[in-house]
């Protein structure tokens, strides 16, 4: 009999051996792993594992003049999924739809779009209470990034001047795009560790530091802003007007104090909106500013010498031809003389003063104050206007261009001209930022000429189409204008703009603003009637929030408001009358 | 000497006592060596498991710990039959094998019928009896090796002298391997297989014929997997899978990825970045390379050597029972070192891109209730067999093998 125990020793011993060797085997091939491939595996590894992560920069916020907030980064979260990770539950679906507010369907369709790829963004930029329900949900494949998101306190007020930013972070409009080097900061990096599901776990390290951009201060008074909007937002409304702009301009240094525009839009909330809406007009929209450019051709006329304001003008009997052009006024004025030509606002006496000048002289004046020329205050989208070359004119042409027909400008563009007269003949360059010190000027009429222009402005106020820009305890020059809409079929015979140019205190004036009603429908179209109003309003307001004393002790019985002349229609005919064959 | 004789008759008067009350004394002279060797394993078991698993868990769960309690329950559950097997005499299990074997068999029939199988990724593999998950395979696995022993030691001389002898105990590994690849379970099947020819090579089968019919079980092997050219690409894939590191040698890239950063003493325990989602089944089949990246080669090499040990313990164990003339014990202690063993060795050189990406567990540490408790029971089922083998040699008992 055998004995198995002695028998099958060996056979024992060799399955020992096999083990034995497979185990040699194994922690062979470990250090194999472990010690002599490491850096190739590592490094594959890393490739997985080691990610570069963009770290958002915070971007500089705008304030006005007295350091008012206008726009402000606030930090938010996006919520993004990997799709090839994404597993979720039709209950857990109808729960992040939920909680993102976003259509079911249209969350699906999103990550359904990009299958194969690990990025998609199922909503940006959501509150941090909402991204912390996200998180507490537990789904999975769903991530949450810290992004910033502009807010604009001010809203609708400052809307068009400020612009907006994408969902990116990169400015698109206004200012936020004409400064958005400025304001935009360089983002970091960082390295990180992610899991498969792409959640950072752990920072590795800094790569590069996020520089926060820098703050812009405007030149912008949010005070005068807020007036500014309510009251022409009232008078485009009272007029059922299309738009309407102003611009308010420090006379001094040509820091832009308020520029608004109807109608407008809430920059914090844009959905729904069309590109029309986001345009500044008061630089990307030109309009021919009719009679309020007059006081230029008079001030060409004075600069000349051979003008004098009192040199007699015969308007009689109310047009006269040119060619076969005929140029009108509303009544027969008579003889005038040159300032009552602005103060009437009369069409034939401003082309009779034009066509009397050499035609480079009124080209110069009207060049030397900025129209057809962009203000270089480097605002997106800015229209520069239209002023054609003199040597190509006609007589028709120069005659008409007298009275603000045959070239266009924008509002900005107009109230930089007003500077000229307010500012004792010298033309400052606009700024949309706060500026220390006024900048050098450019001598553009004399001060003499520019305080007899002065002077006729203030007749319009006081005695002319004017009278509803008073103000009360201040003496207010400016002119009135009413123009024709340009269309693509000429001139429109019942569609207008009313337009407002003006100054305050005339004595020694520290405002300039121009008040653009386009297309008023309820009645009233005239400048003097539609505009002037909104300036007298506005610049109330404004002269008082800036201290700026009055210079006409009140009269007796005269109460600080508002002054409200007789209604007369004929008054305030301003109109500039398209010429006639 | 006088005092050596009287010692043994001592000796012999215990053992009957000890016979009169049975099953207490079955405590008394397990081997401390091998609980030692499976202490250890369970214990970085536990805490590997638990490492591995804190991401997935944390994430599907809301609860970091929730595969360790589960594991504690499995195993307090392994650790209340493994006393119940180390108080059953091995006699009764002999006598009992047939029926495990078909109550294995029934299991593995069940759990591949529409209905009463429960399917998980593919794969019929489980059966659910109220709270409880049934795993066929892994009850299959102790079934076959007591089934097997039992058959050894009625058919010794038969299976090592004819080949009738030899084709029967086969046949019926074929009929338990066959259904195992319906479910399909192919790590299991291959395991028990290797199991059952090495618990036939250790018995004496003529070696002819033992390596005939190895050719034999590697060519079915062999033409199974082929069956499917897929599943060939899948097998193959192991041999290089940076070749397409983001598809189908995704898996076993980040595995080997864990190995590389392990370095010689790992990231640390709970730093593996590999367990974030990157390496899927990390608690389960690929828990090693959680291990090799935490604790580095000093903790894979620490492993692979307690297996090692606990294998050389099982044959040893073997060695003593068959000197002592308990052949049935013998073949047990061999049978679970080669079940044991095979799985782990098989899983690691998985883990380490030496064999192809099987789904096999790592035995006392991967996740998963089935296979904790199959151990244990092996494990007790090798000590209940060196209790009964370092009694005095039971001359007068009517089972001693080769008996004729």
């Amino acid at each position: 009999m055998a004995q198995p125990a002695t028998l099958y020793a060996g056979r024992r011993f060799t399955a020992i051996a096999i083990f034995i060797a497979a185990a040699v085997g194994l922690i062979g091939r470990g250090i194999d792993l472990q010690f002599r491939d490491r850096q190739f595996l590592q490094s594959h590894g890393d490739a997985r594992i080691l990610r570069e992560v963009r770290t958002p920069a915070h971007r500089g916020i705008i304030v006005d003049r007295l350091g008012e907030p206008l726009a402000i980064s606030t930090p938010v979260s996006s919520v993004w999924a990997n799709p090839r990770k994404l597993s979720l539950s039709p209950e857990q679906w109808r729960r992040l739809a939920t909680t993102l507010d976003v259509d079911r369907g249209m969350l699906r369709s999103v990550v359904a779009a990009r299958r194969d790829k690990d990025f998609v963004y199922l909503k940006r930029q959501v509150p941090p209470d909402i991204a912390a329900r996200v998180t507490a949900g537990g789904f999975q494949g769903v991530g949450i990034d810290r992004e910033f998101r502009r807010y604009y306190p001010a809203g609708e007020v400052a809307a068009h001047l400020l612009g907006f930013t994408n969902v990116d972070d990169n400015g698109q409009e206004g200012l936020e795009l004409a400064y958005d080097h400025y304001l935009r900061g360089s983002p970091g990096a960082k390295r990180v560790i992610k899991d498969n599901l792409g959640r950072v776990v752990e920072n590795v390290e800094n790569v590069r530091t996020a520089v926060p951009g820098q703050n812009l201060v405007l030149s912008i008074d949010k005070r005068i802003q807020y007036v500014a909007y309510r009251e022409l937002k009232a008078a485009v409304f009272a007029n059922r007007a299309q738009s309407g702009t102003m611009v308010i301009l420090d006379s001094r240094t040509g820091e832009v104090l308020a520029m608004v525009n109807q109608p407008s839009y809430n920059p914090n909330n844009r959905s729904g909106l069309r590109g029309e809406y986001f345009r500044n007009r008061a630089v990307t929209d030109v309009f021919e500013p009719g009679s309020t450019l007059k006081p230029f051709t008079i001030a060409a006329a004075l600069e000349t010498g051979e003008f004098r304001p009192t040199t007699p003008i015969e308007t009689n009997p109310g047009f006269f031809t040119v060619g076969q052009y005929k140029v009108r006024d509303v009544h027969n004025y008579g003889t005038l003389n040159v300032a009552s030509v602005i103060t009437k606002s009369s069409n034939v006496g401003a082309a009779k003063i034009a066509l009397a000048l050499e035609p480079r002289r009124l080209w110069q004046m009207l060049s030397a104050v900025g129209f057809g020329a962009l203000t270089n205050t480097g605002f997106p989208g800015e229209a520069p206007g239209r002023l054609t070359d003199f040597r190509h004119w006609r007589e028709i042409e120069q005659a008409t261009l007298a009275f603000g027909y045959g070239l266009s400008a924008n509002a900005l563009q107009l109230a930089r001209a007003y500077t000229a007269f307010a500012n004792g003949g010298t033309l400052t360059p606009v700024s949309f930022l706060r500026l220390d010190r006024a900048p050098p000027g450019r001598r553009v009429v004399s001060p003499a000429t520019a305080q007899e222009i002065r002077a006729m402005l203030e007749t319009v106020i006081r005695s002319g189409t004017g009278r509803l820009a008073h103000i009360a305890g201040y003496r207010v020059a400016g002119k009135t204008g009413t123009v024709h809409k340009t269309t693509a079929r000429g001139y429109a015979e019942d569609r207008y703009l009313s337009l407002f140019a003006g100054m305050v205190p005339a004595s020694n004036p520290r405002l300039v603003a121009v008040v653009v009603v386009d297309d008023p429908r309820n009645g009233e179209y005239f400048g003097g009637r539609v505009a002037a109003p909104v300036f007298s309003r506005v610049m109330q307001e404004a002269l008082r929030l800036l201290n700026i004393p009055p210079d006409e002790p009140l009269e007796n019985g005269e109460q600080m408001y508002a002054y409200v002349p007789p209604a007369s229609p004929e008054s305030f005919d301003d109109m500039g009358h398209r010429p006639e064959p | 000497m006088s005092t050596g004789v009287a010692a043994r008759d001592l000796d012999a008067g215990r053992e009957r006592d000890e016979r009169a009350q049975q099953p207490e004394g079955a405590f008394a002279s397990n081997d401390p060596w091998l609980l030692s060797g499976v202490i250890a394993l369970l214990a970085i078991g536990l805490v590997m498991m638990t490492s591995a698993s804190i991401t997935v868990a944390d994430r599907n769960y809301g609860d970091a710990l929730y595969f360790l309690w589960r594991q504690l329950v499995a195993l307090g559950i392994g650790l209340c039959l493994s006393i119940g097997v180390l108080r059953t005499p091995l006699e009764m299990l002999q006598r009992l094998s047939s029926f495990l074997l078909l109550f294995a068999l029934l299991l593995l029939v069940l759990v591949v019928v529409p209905g009463v199988g429960h399917e998980v990724n593919g794969s019929m593999r489980w059966m659910k009896i109220g709270p409880l998950t049934l795993q066929a395979s892994e009850v299959a696995k102790p079934c076959v090796v007591l089934y097997l022993a039992a058959y050894l030691v009625r058919h010794g001389d038969q299976v090592r002298t004819q080949f009738i002898g030899f084709i029967k105990p086969i046949l019926v590994l074929m009929i338990v391997a066959v259904l195992l690849l319906l479910e399909p379970d192919y790590g299991a099947a291959a395991v028990l297989f290797t199991t059952c020819l090495g618990m036939l090579f250790l018995a004496g089968v003529s070696l002819q014929r033992f390596s005939l019919w190895g050719v034999v079980a590697v060519a079915a092997l062999a033409t199974v997997a082929m069956l499917k050219a897929y599943r060939l690409t899948r097998l193959m894939t192991f041999t290089d899978p940076w070749a397409d590191p983001y598809d189908t040698g995704f898996q076993l890239t980040q595995a080997l990825i864990a190995f590389g950063r392990g370095e010689w003493f790992g990231v640390g325990l709970g730093s593996s970045i590999q367990k974030m989602f990157y390496l899927p089944e990390v608690h389960t089949d690929f828990v090693f390379a959680v291990i090799a990246e935490e604790l580095g080669f000093a903790g894979t090499a620490t492993v692979i050597v307690l297996f090692l040990f606990v294998v050389w313990r099982c044959f040893h164990i073997g060695g003593e029972a068959l000197r002592s003339g308990r052949a049935f014990q013998s073949y047990i202690a061999n049978g679970v070192g080669l079940l044991l063993g095979l799985q782990a060795f098989v899983n690691i050189g998985v883990n380490m891109g030496v064999l192809p990406t099987k789904g096999l567990p790592l035995p006392f540490i991967s996740y998963g209730s089935n296979n904790l408790m199959m151990s244990c029971v092996a494990v007790a089922l090798v000590l209940r067999a060196a209790h009964e083998s370092r009694r005095p040699p039971r001359v007068w008992s009517k089972k001693v093998p080769h008996a004729n």
